[in-house]
């Protein structure tokens, strides 16, 4: 099992490379949790990164790059099982069908090769005994979210933490493949679970999120992620090579359509909607925590416009993917493959649920003080005073992503005043007068 | 004891910008560092009687007025006013239009959540004279 980080060292999920940046500040004011600063014309992450991949779309020099497990998988790191995102099956044009993918893994060189769709339709029914239970039970908060989306489960837990009551404490499918990988494996060939390693092929960095800190379980069952576009030549010569005949893709259409937006909600018999893309998932969950929504039942959120095909680690044109996508899906029909009786089983033997009953998700995070929240109400005053002497352009020439950031940042003394170049204008101004 | 005050404008039948004080002042809750389950409190208060704004009231302001022990919001407008606020505190009661409902409001529960988040709601509200509502928490 992969460890979980400790507190101590803020783990990386993306580097920059210094010697292709040209101290723009475009990253810094993507990113949606005003983690970036550029200070001496070069980015640096100086708070939570959720590792949404925005700031690696939007740099114009391509400077900045996510941390993935390394290419080193095939070479004897015993990486004996892959489970791939279903995003990978339509990267490869019309006429490759989603067992042609899986065969092409298995030539690549992997023992073992898990399809994902079909255990996300059983996912698709578990939810739905999850949501019915609480709408049975009266079980607020409503909207269930989704927790399929690990950037949006980390967004959550940073910047709307009273929205975490709202997702379910249920193991995520590619998860739920690790597991089970792990256990049929060690049972069949005798081995103890920690010599079997899963490698998870992912359409963005996220996924990193899972094996180094997740949020829904004590430990990942994945020990690695690389991106789709790290093996997509390989992958695509060893698909035209496949001679092999056997069948490994076994779910209908409903699994497979998951990685575009509105795929996972496509398999669910209830009140559903689909957000997708950053800004709109953002407002979204504002709304939530205004007391809206509360009338629908699930809400599928995805960090990438158009879902999982939008990951920065994708490499055909999205809209072109959701077309082959979509192909699919008509061509393998939208009715589910899996036995609800056996799921039904399976999830009121707890298979379903995480490992961890204490989630952090119900524990109360400390209250605080009312000295603390007196000091929280002179600091956001102070905030006030210094943005009335700014003129609130948003440039962020200073090197903090807006003027209010750097106002706190002024305050917490990690950027001089002097660094706004209209607070010195505008002082040189005075002195002439 | 230190105090935050802030003022915001909400216009009447401006629904596009419906919703933003509210969540301005969700964020500013946030940077103070309070706990989630009152902003959250805050926050469903301060939309549903912006809406209220929106749809009857006029043009109104929001004040929001935070200290270490509580937390107020003010909405005053110089709307029609309330002609029988138990009847406003009922659920399911609406005067909204047909076209708010069409819009996806009007539900008349916008002054029963209010009760149900709030600590205290005061009503002063006259006939032809506009609306006052104070909606106060503890922070305990």
């Amino acid at each position: 099992m992969a460890e979980s980080s400790t507190e101590s060292e803020p783990v990386q999920y993306v580097e920059i490379d210094e010697t292709r940046c040209n101290g723009c500040v475009l990253c810094m004011k993507a990113c949606p949790t005003k983690a970036i600063r550029v200070r001496n014309n070069l980015p640096s992450i100086e708070g939570v990164c959720i590792a949404c991949g925005e700031c690696i779309n939007v740099c114009p020099k391509g400077a900045i790059k996510a941390v993935t497990t390394g290419n080193d998988y095939l070479n004897g790191a015993g990486y004996s099982i892959v489970s791939a995102s279903t995003a990978l099956y339509p990267q490869f044009g019309e006429k490759v069908m989603p067992n042609d993918v899986l065969l092409g893994l298995r030539k690549m060189g992997f023992r073992h090769v898990h399809d994902q769709a079909y255990t996300n339709e059983i996912f698709n029914v578990a939810m739905e005994l999850y949501v019915r239970e609480r709408l049975v039970e009266m079980k607020s908060p409503f909207p269930v979210i989704s927790s399929i989306c690990p950037v949006v489960v980390r967004l959550i837990a940073y910047r709307f933490p009273s929205l975490l009551e709202h997702i379910p404490p249920l193991v995520t499918p590619r998860e739920i493949v690790a597991r089970e990988a792990k256990r049929r494996f060690s049972a069949k060939y005798g081995n103890s679970s920690e010599d079997v390693k899963v490698l998870h092929i992912s359409p963005c960095p996220g996924k990193m999120i899972c094996i180094k800190e997740s949020v829904l379980q004590n430990n990942s069952y994945l020990d690695g992620a690389i991106g789709i576009n790290s093996i997509y030549n390989s992958l695509k010569q060893n698909i035209l090579e496949v001679k092999e005949d056997i069948v490994l893709h076994h779910s209908g259409g409903i699994g497979l359509g998951w990685a575009m937006s509105g795929g996972e909600v496509a398999g669910l018999d209830m009140d559903c909607l689909a957000v997708s893309g950053i800004q709109e998932t953002i407002r979204y969950l504002e709304k939530i925590e205004m007391g809206l929504l509360h009338d629908i039942d699930y809400i599928e959120f995805r960090i990438c416009t158009e879902g999982c095909l939008g990951g920065p680690f994708t490499v055909a044109d999205k809209y072109q993917a959701k077309q082959n996508l979509k192909r699919y899906v008509r061509m393998f029909g939208v009715e589910k493959r899996v036995k609800y009786e056996y799921v039904k089983k399976l999830y009121e033997d707890g298979w379903f649920f995480t490992d961890q009953k204490k989630i952090p998700l119900e524990e109360k995070p400390p209250r605080i003080s009312a000295s603390e929240i007196s000091k929280g109400i002179e600091r956001q005053n102070r905030v006030e005073d210094i943005l009335r002497l700014l003129p609130r352009k948003e440039c962020g020439v200073c090197g903090s992503p807006d003027c209010r950031t750097f106002a706190e940042d002024v305050i917490d003394e990690k950027a001089s005043l002097e660094s706004c170049v209209y607070w010195q204008n505008q002082k040189r101004k005075m002195k002439l007068n | 004891m230190p105090e935050l005050q802030r003022n915001f404008k909400v216009k009447f039948n401006d629904f596009m910008k419906a919703g933003d004080v509210s969540i301005q002042i969700q964020s500013i809750l946030k940077a103070i560092g309070f706990d989630p389950d009152l902003i959250r409190r805050v926050s469903v208060c301060a939309y549903e009687s912006e809406m209220n704004v929106v749809m009857h009231g006029g043009d109104g302001d929001v004040s929001l007025i935070v200290g270490p022990k509580d937390i107020t919001v003010h909405v005053r407008d110089d709307g029609p006013g309330i002609e029988n606020t138990e009847q406003a505190f009922q659920e399911g009661y609406s005067t909204a239009t047909h076209e708010h409902r069409e819009m996806g409001f009007g539900a008349g529960m916008g002054l029963p959540n209010i009760k149900k988040s709030a600590d205290t709601v005061e009503v002063n509200s006259k006939k032809g004279k506009g609306t006052h509502l104070k909606i106060s928490f503890n922070v305990e």
